[in-house]
């Protein structure tokens, strides 16, 4: 096969937009003003004043300290999750099952907002708790707990992998450790789990990786405790100076890239690894779950504990919230019922045209997404030479950039090129950002999907007379139809739930729910912010709701 | 004129070398079979011949046209060789009806509905499928859809059918009956057909001719009776059918003939390598060439029965004496005790 036009379409398209606004944000890091400023030149400056500047060590330490600390919680967690499911007799583990990804799919800012009428100082939890204990026992604005709850909610990512490695491993070395005489405990911790430690360990660095591209978290909870990660360093770089110092911004987005890339490339370096471990894979035999015996209760009780703590508590928090005029100590719950703030929302066309934005980027825009993700993936399918491998590396780049930078990074590039312009004003400046934030999740459904087609049917359609072309239109696509079905409905979620890509593109007819809450955020408009989640877990569970009746993998 | 040419066919992938210079022709008509075991490039080179792979040398000529020719860089895409491929996955599209399996190929020759509806009905009559035209390949059973793959690889007659181990995902009995089928259509489609299997008895009942491969190179070529009866090689020999070999060193030549010696016993038998006095050599007799006799005599060891299994329609006996230990076949139960075993010497191939 020759390097064809549609190829060729496909390597410029993903490199430009993978590399222009990489190049740009890195430009713009060695000048000494904002770039459009004729007085920019080249100079170091900028590079020197955030590296001295102590905001940025005391942001750069707590990132540090974050991502190690909810590494260390979630990845044990995670990982006796996925034990406890793949493996054992706990009850209910069907029905568990999507929900322990539940919190993959809500917006860490959403999240974060729960967990402050929940348990904040003055949450309906932590009054609740008052009236019981005297005091609230615990600080939500602190590092600790910022910690625990960033831990808490990443634990889903380290199930996600753990449990797919585990269903891989052939569960007859498990009935030998039983018969052996090791209980379900032992079995874990000396055979299911070394087994998968190639998993385990991707799922670490990922979770490492992640914790330095917290924003919606430490934006809400660690704003009162006057705590700064490196992103909301970023996010209040602007206020502040006072001044647009984009040359600072760009500085602060390239130390992130420079710590989260290498981090990609390690996690890169375990996927190989976890991959030659796969091959324990036997057949799709079925076994008897590990019968957890004493445990079962106490191990339910702990993961119920985890959602409860995960996605009942916030979850519940919003929707409380979303119904009272206003809350606070002494106030009767049934005094204060109201559906005033849904009413709200309509007296700004701002938030409406946010909400309908929303969910046109993720219906529209990831039909458009998937499209593209998959005429790229499908150029690399069974392609010879450099151009699959070239495209692995591509899409670590993405990887690394939190969707704060990309944003950055997009909408400075709408400033940049003059013919480019007008189209930061439209939805098509979100969605091209979008659509690079989630390119490397994207590629990945769209070729988990097209690994499942056998080469032989491809190959057959080929010998019987079909064009390449055909091949893909008569065979390839009828055949992975369901599965850009199911890639869609899980971009459509990721686009509903994405905030932090849309924060510096947010301006009139840019609007998404997301971003209108980070904004609102700073205004302290707590009914607006209820309402407006509401609405966006609402349009997120229906999503769910759907891809489970669908039969839609939730782990993709 | 032969319809397909292959020379000189040499293929390597990762390092290893699949295909070592191979060479093949077969006539209008004819069955060629491709046998060999897993791993002596059969498969390889059967894909290389379809245009799946691309040997790193040799040419291929189809029908008179060459199709592919790595010294200049000439290659027919897989889609404009007009092969008809039967996989041994089958293949067959899930998405796609029994009836549009089969008329996808005609389809793309753009032939007219109304030939179409005749060709298919035609092929799917024939192969027993007509009342399943309208199912799709999850409602059939394993034999159906082995059917339905031979359906649409027939459907345009192509000149030349290849057929990958197309019974090998069958169970026992309906590949038995298969071997039988497949020949007879094959013969009426009068296409001339390349069968890869690794199942020497059915390349012997299906195949005109066969090709043994092992390790990319062809080791041996004939009608079935040659190959089977007359092995040109010790590989050859021991690949094919059920076999005793006997281990022991040259002690005399006699023209054609030699005597193996080994410890305790020696045998006359016909010389297939040329091997010089002292040499250590290796006896081959085909299990059911050898007889149990009454008493001594010519080319015969005494040897002692030491157990008889039953295998349904024979028996099986195992003899030693000393260092030698053989398989017998013979049609009832005998006692353990003493017997005279005949190694007729034409049967015994000195390797």
């Amino acid at each position: 096969m020759k390097l064809g036009g549609p190829r060729l379409a496909a390597i410029l398209g993903v490199t430009l937009a993978v590399a222009a606004p990489m190049g740009l944000l890195f430009y713009q890091s060695f000048l000494s003003a904002p770039f459009f400023d004729p007085s920019a030149r080249f100079s170091f400056e900028a590079y020197q004043y955030i590296l001295a500047s102590p905001d940025f060590h005391r942001a750069f330490a707590s990132s540090f300290a974050i991502s190690l600390c909810m590494t260390i919680i979630a990845v044990p967690l995670g990982s006796l999750l996925g034990f406890l499911i793949v493996r054992t007799d706990i009850p209910g583990r069907r029905w568990l099952e999507p929900w322990l990804l539940v919190p993959v799919f809500l917006s860490p800012v959403v999240l974060a907002f729960g967990y402050v009428v929940a348990v904040g100082p003055v949450g309906f939890f932590s009054l609740w708790a008052k009236s019981l204990f005297g005091t609230v026992p615990w600080n939500l604005y602190s590092l600790a707990g910022l910690i625990f709850i960033a831990g808490l909610t990443h634990v889903p990512h380290v199930f996600l992998y753990v449990s797919s490695a585990l269903r891989g491993v052939d569960p007859t070395v498990e009935e030998a450790a039983r018969v052996t005489g090791a209980g379900p405990w032992r079995i874990a911790v000396t055979v299911s789990l070394p087994l998968v430690r190639p998993a385990i360990l991707f799922s670490g660095a990922l979770v490492f990786l992640l914790g330095f591209e917290l924003f919606g978290l430490p934006l809400v909870l660690g704003d009162p405790a006057g705590l700064l990660v490196l992103t909301t360093y970023l996010y209040k770089l602007t206020n502040l100076l006072g001044v647009p110092s984009y040359q600072l911004m760009a500085v602060v987005a390239i130390s992130i890239v420079a710590i989260t890339f290498p981090l990609v490339y390690v996690q890169r370096r375990f996927m190989g690894a976890a991959a030659r471990y796969a091959v324990i894979g036997g057949k799709g035999r079925a076994f008897r779950p590990l019968p957890l015996g004493a445990l079962r209760w106490p191990m339910t009780g702990l993961v119920l504990l985890w959602l409860l703590i995960v996605v009942v508590l916030p979850l519940a928090g919003v929707a409380l919230r979303s119904v009272v005029r206003y809350w606070g100590e002494g106030v009767a719950l049934s005094e204060v019922l109201t559906l005033d703030h849904f009413r709200e929302l309509g007296r700004y066309p701002n938030l409406i045209r946010g909400i309908v934005n929303t969910l046109l980027i993720g219906s529209v825009g990831g039909a458009l997404a998937v499209g593209v993700y998959a005429a790229v993936a499908l150029s690399a399918h069974r392609a010879p030479g450099i151009w699959p491998s070239l495209l692995d590396y591509l899409v670590l780049v993405p990887r690394a950039l939190p969707g704060l930078v990309v944003g950055l990074a997009f909408f400075w590039l709408f400033l940049f090129f003059k013919p480019l312009a007008p189209l930061r004003t439209t939805l098509f400046s979100l969605w091209i950002a979008y659509a690079v934030v989630w390119l490397a999740y994207g590629l990945k459904l769209i070729t988990a999907t097209l690994m499942q087609v056998s080469p032989d049917l491809e190959d057959a359609a080929r010998v019987t007379g079909a064009s390449p072309g055909l091949v893909y239109r008569d065979v390839t696509l009828p055949l992975i139809r369901f599965g850009l079905l199911g890639s869609w409905l899980l971009i459509f979620m990721m686009f509903v739930r994405e905030y932090s890509t849309g924060v510096y593109l947010l301006g009139p007819g840019t609007e998404v729910i997301g971003s209108l809450i980070v904004s609102l955020w700073g205004t302290g408009a707590l009914d607006l912010i209820s309402a407006l989640s509401v609405v966006e877990v609402v349009i997120v569970g229906l999503a769910i709701l759907i891809a489970i009746r669908l039969g839609v993998r939730l782990d993709a | 004129m032969p319809e397909l040419v292959a020379e000189n066919i040499f293929k390597r992938l990762g390092g290893a070398e699949i295909l070592r210079e191979i060479s093949l022709h077969l006539d209008r008509g004819e069955i060629l079979a491709l046998l060999g075991p897993s791993g002596s490039g059969k498969t390889t080179l059967l894909r290389c011949i379809a245009g799946l792979e691309r040997p790193d040398a040799g040419r291929i000529i189809l029908g008179g046209k060459v199709i592919f020719d790595a010294a200049s860089a000439h290659e027919v895409p897989a889609e404009k060789r007009g092969f008809g491929l039967v996989f041994q996955s089958y293949a067959i599209w899930p998405h796609r009806s029994v009836y549009e399996n089969a008329a996808y190929g005609l389809r793309l020759r753009r032939t007219g509905a109304a030939e179409i509806k005749i060709k298919v009905e035609k092929i799917l009559r024939r192969l027993g499928l007509d009342a399943m035209a309208a199912r799709y390949p999850h409602q059939l059973s394993g034999g159906q859809q082995q059917r339905v793959a031979l359906a649409r690889a027939l459907a345009y007659s192509p000149p030349v059918l290849l057929l990958d181990e197309p019974l090998s995902n069958l169970d026992a009995k309906l590949r038995e009956e298969a071997r039988i089928w497949i020949r007879e259509l094959i013969k009426e489609t009068q296409a001339a057909a390349l069968y890869v299997t690794h199942d020497q008895t059915e390349a012997l009942a299906i195949a005109d001719r066969i090709l043994v491969l092992d390790d990319g190179l062809v080791q041996q070529e004939g009608t079935p009776e040659e190959i089977y009866a007359r092995p040109a090689s010790r590989f050859v020999a021991e690949f094919m059918g059920s076999n005793n070999r006997l281990e022991g060193k040259i002690a005399e030549t006699k023209g054609s003939r030699a005597r193996l010696e080994g410890e305790g016993w020696s045998l006359w038998g016909e010389l297939g390598a040329s091997k010089r006095r002292g040499e250590k050599s290796a006896g081959i007799i085909r299990v059911e060439r050898i007889r149990l006799a009454g008493d001594g005599g010519e080319n015969r060891l005494p040897m002692s029965l030491k157990s008889a299994s039953y295998l349904g329609e024979r028996w099986e006996y195992l003899l030693v004496a000393s260092e030698l230990q053989i398989r017998v076949w013979g049609d009832k139960a005998l006692p353990p005790g003493d017997y005279s075993v005949e190694f007729p010497p034409e049967a015994l191939w000195i390797f």
